[in-house]
């Protein structure tokens, strides 16, 4: 396993998602313990019968998947010695909570954004991020741009003026739910 | 450890949880239900649990919270296997 998230294909750990409805391309930076930027593009369909902007709703989704999802299962493969297939066949990634969060701004098919979430809380196999979603400026290569990134950056959401912020987003919790329970609960 | 003794202990913890009516702590039993009587919201249960293992110096298992139940009984009696295990 290795030491962090980047290079890795995001459907190997988003192994219950998609294709349609994985909403992470690729992962820029990640720090196990604290937090994660991951981009995505939308595509025609994400933005189908939606007046060509991508859903808010998918915006939520797309910052879940990259951080609790992502990193609450990274963490606990680290942990438990499983692997992304084994864990896949035993939880559940389910939203608990979503706190506030503040659209800014909008996305079209074609704009590449970034989720950049930092965990506030982690524990029992629920975790809570916190953080923000931005427009990357056009033919920017992010992983050149996040090579040298640090928590502190990612905390202070330091980043050069030509991102745009689209969305903030806060308490954000989601929890590794046992799948027998999760089908005797339905 | 007794029984009312963590019990008194589980209040002064859950004074803390913003989301709790602290009124509602008043009348606290075994029977006490998390969920329905004391209205807390089921993410706020995993936070309880965290504060509750500084507490009472205890460490629970994911499969402990996986298997709890919504009363304060079910937390009182953790609280005691847990310790139990450590000893």
């Amino acid at each position: 396993m290795a030491d962090t998230l980047v290079g890795d294909n995001p459907a190997d750990w988003l192994l219950l998602y998609g294709p349609k409805k994985r909403y992470v391309d690729n992962y820029h930076w990640h720090s196990p313990q604290a937090g994660v930027v991951a981009s995505y593009t939308p595509t025609e369909f994400d933005v189908q019968d939606h007046f060509d902007i991508f859903r808010g709703v998918d915006q939520i989704e797309s910052f879940a998947q990259a951080t609790v999802v992502s990193m609450g299962g990274f963490l606990e493969c680290q942990k438990s010695g499983l692997s992304q297939q084994e864990m896949a066949e035993l939880f559940v990634p389910a939203f608990i909570s979503i706190g506030n969060v503040n659209f800014r701004y909008y996305l079209e098919k074609g704009q590449t954004f970034i989720n950049i979430g930092f965990i506030t809380f982690y524990k029992f196999r629920q975790m809570a991020c916190e953080g923000r979603i931005y427009k990357v400026p056009q033919g920017l290569d992010l992983d050149a741009y996040f090579k040298d990134f640090t928590i502190e950056r990612l905390k202070a959401y330091d980043l050069n003026e030509e991102f745009i912020l689209i969305a903030e987003l806060f308490e954000i919790t989601g929890r590794g739910l046992k799948k027998e329970k999760f089908n005797t609960q339905a | 450890m007794e029984r009312q003794e963590i019990i008194d202990g589980l209040i002064e913890v859950l004074k803390t949880v913003r989301t709790i009516d602290p009124e509602k702590l008043n009348n606290v039993t075994e029977e006490t239900d998390f969920l329905t009587d004391l209205n807390t919201p089921s993410t706020e249960l995993i936070n309880i649990a965290a504060k509750v293992e500084q507490k009472f110096d205890v460490e629970f298992e994911d499969d402990d919270i996986d298997n709890l139940g919504s009363k304060v009984k079910d937390i009182v009696d953790l609280i005691i296997r847990a310790k139990e295990r450590e000893a």
